[in-house]
C-alpha cells in the first residue's frame, strides 16, 4: 500500500465515518460528502497522472463539476430544512418516523 | 411549478437512467446515477411542505453516500487492476462496497431506513415515480456486476430483505409505508436470483412495477394515503374498489393472478440451483407480505367501515380523471399469468 493510496482511502473512510457516526448538524453531513468527493477527486488525479493516461484527464474537473452540482442542491435543502424546520440539527427531521 | 422545468427535470431524469443504462465505465455509470438523483430532488421538494423537505433531505444524503461509495470502490478497483469496465470488477473489497452501495441505492434490507419514511413524505406520483424508474438505474448495475458480487451476501441481502419488508409493514396504517415495505420484500426476490438468473431479476422487476403502477394509480385515484381513506372508497368508485383489491392480491403474489409468475419462476430456479432452504425461507416471508396486503383487502371490500360516510354523492359523479394508464396496468397486473410460457421461452 503506498502512501498516496492510504492517504485517499484514509481521507475517504474518515469522511464516511463522520458523516454516519456523527449525526449532529446538516452542515456537517454535508461537509463529510464534500470531503469524500475530493478524495475522490485526488484518488482520480492521482491515478491519471500515475498511469500517464491522457485519455483519462477529463475524468477528475468531470467529478468535480458534478461534486459541485450536488454541493449545491445540499445546500439549497440546508435552507428548504432551515425555513421548514427551523433549524439544520438533524434531530429536528423527526416527522417521517416509523 | 412550470411545465418548461418539469418538461427539463422529468427528461434528464429519463436521460440519467439512460446513462447508467449505456455505460460500460463505471464513470458514465455514476454519472447519470447522479443526474437521476439530481433531476428528482426538485420534483419531492415542489410543495415546500415540512415532510417533503424532510423526505428530499434524507433521500438526498441516502443517495449522495450511495453514488460515493460506488465511485470510491471502482478507483479502488482501478487502483489494483487499471480496469474501470463494469464486467472487470475483480478487487474483492470493491466488490463488496459496491454491492452495499447499490443496495443503499435502491434501498434493500440491511440499509433500507431511509426508504419508508422517504416514501412516507412523497405524494403519490413521485412516490410513484420513487418506487418504480429510480429502481431501474441501480438495478442495470447489479444486473451487470452479479457475476462478480460475493454470492453469500446477495443470498443475505435477498433473505433478509424479504423478511424486513414483511415483517415492517405488519404495524403500518399508512399506505405509502406500507408501499414501501412492499417494494423492500419484491427487490429482495430479485437480488437473491441475480446470480444465478439475471434474466429473471430483470422479468421480476418489469412485474414489479407493473404492479405497483396499478396501485399507485389506484390510491392516486382514490386521493387516498391512509387505510382508514381506503376502507370509504366503495362510495367514489365501486369496481376500482374490486379490481384494486385484486391488484393487491397480485402484489402479493396469488395464484391466478400475475404476481404469482416471478415468484414461481424464482422459487423453481433455486429448487433447480440445489437451495431447498432459501427457497422455503423466502416463501414463508412472503406471508408476512401476504398479511398486510390482505388487511388492506379486508378493510377494503370486506367489511363496513364504521366511519361516518357524508354522502353517497360520489359514486353517481362521473369520475374526472384519466384512467387509460391505471386501466393498461391493472388488466397487466391481473391477466398476464398465461404468458408464462412465453416468459420461460424467452428467459
Amino acid at each position: 500500500m503506498t502512501p498516496v493510496y492510504f492517504s485517499f482511502t484514509s481521507a475517504f473512510t474518515l469522511g464516511l465515518m463522520g458523516l454516519a457516526f456523527h449525526r449532529t448538524h446538516l452542515l456537517s453531513a454535508l461537509l463529510c460528502l464534500e470531503g469524500m468527493m475530493l478524495s475522490l477527486f485526488i484518488a482520480l488525479a492521482l491515478w491519471m497522472l500515475q498511469l500517464e493516461s491522457t485519455t483519462f484527464s477529463a475524468a477528475p474537473i468531470l467529478l468535480l463539476a458534478f461534486s459541485a452540482c450536488e454541493a449545491g442542491a445540499g445546500l439549497a435543502l440546508l435552507v428548504a430544512t432551515a425555513r421548514t424546520h427551523g433549524t439544520d440539527r438533524l434531530q429536528a427531521l423527526n416527522l417521517l418516523q416509523c | 411549478m412550470s411545465p418548461y422545468v418539469i418538461t427539463i427535470l422529468l427528461s434528464s431524469l429519463g436521460l440519467g437512467t439512460a446513462l447508467t443504462f449505456m455505460s460500460s465505465h463505471w464513470l458514465l455509470a455514476w454519472m447519470g446515477l447522479e443526474i437521476n438523483t439530481l433531476a428528482i430532488l426538485p420534483l419531492m421538494a415542489q410543495h415546500h411542505h415540512p415532510r417533503a423537505v424532510e423526505a428530499t433531505t434524507k433521500y438526498f444524503l441516502a443517495q449522495a453516500a450511495a453514488a460515493a461509495t460506488i465511485l470510491f470502490a471502482s478507483t479502488i478497483n482501478a487502483w489494483a487492476t487499471g480496469e474501470w469496465n463494469i464486467y472487470c470488477l475483480t478487487h474483492p473489497i470493491a466488490t463488496t462496497l459496491i454491492t452495499m452501495a447499490l443496495a443503499l441505492k435502491v434501498g434493500l434490507a440491511p440499509v433500507h431506513f431511509w426508504m419508508p419514511p422517504v416514501m412516507q413524505g412523497l405524494d403519490l406520483p413521485t412516490g410513484l415515480i420513487m418506487a418504480t424508474w429510480q429502481k431501474l438505474a441501480p438495478f442495470a448495475l447489479i444486473i451487470q456486476m452479479a457475476p462478480t458480487a460475493h454470492p453469500q451476501l446477495l443470498t443475505t441481502l435477498g433473505l433478509l430483505s424479504v423478511f424486513i419488508g414483511g415483517w415492517g409493514g405488519l404495524n403500518q396504517t399508512q399506505l405509502r409505508k406500507i408501499l414501501a415495505y412492499s417494494s423492500i420484500a419484491h427487490l429482495g426476490w430479485m437480488i437473491v436470483i441475480a446470480q444465478f438468473k439475471p434474466q429473471l431479476t430483470i422479468l421480476t422487476l418489469v412485474i414489479y412495477i407493473i404492479m405497483t403502477s396499478a396501485t399507485f394509480l389506484t390510491f392516486k385515484l382514490m386521493t387516498a394515503t391512509k387505510i382508514n381513506t381506503l376502507a370509504m372508497s366503495w362510495s367514489k368508485a365501486p369496481i376500482i374498489t374490486t379490481m384494486a383489491a385484486l391488484t393487491l392480491l397480485s402484489l402479493g403474489g396469488l395464484p391466478p393472478l400475475t404476481g404469482f409468475m416471478p415468484k414461481w419462476l424464482i422459487l423453481q430456479e433455486l429448487a433447480t440451483q440445489g437451495l431447498p432452504l432459501t427457497a422455503t425461507i423466502m416463501a414463508l416471508s412472503a406471508l408476512l407480505s401476504l398479511y398486510f396486503y390482505l388487511r388492506l383487502w379486508y378493510a377494503m371490500t370486506l367489511t363496513i367501515s364504521p366511519n361516518t360516510n357524508n354522502s353517497l354523492a360520489p359514486w353517481r359523479l362521473q369520475n374526472t380523471q384519466n384512467t387509460t394508464l391505471l386501466t393498461i396496468f391493472m388488466i397487466a397486473t391481473l391477466l398476464l399469468l398465461p404468458l408464462t410460457p412465453l416468459a420461460q421461452a424467452l428467459i
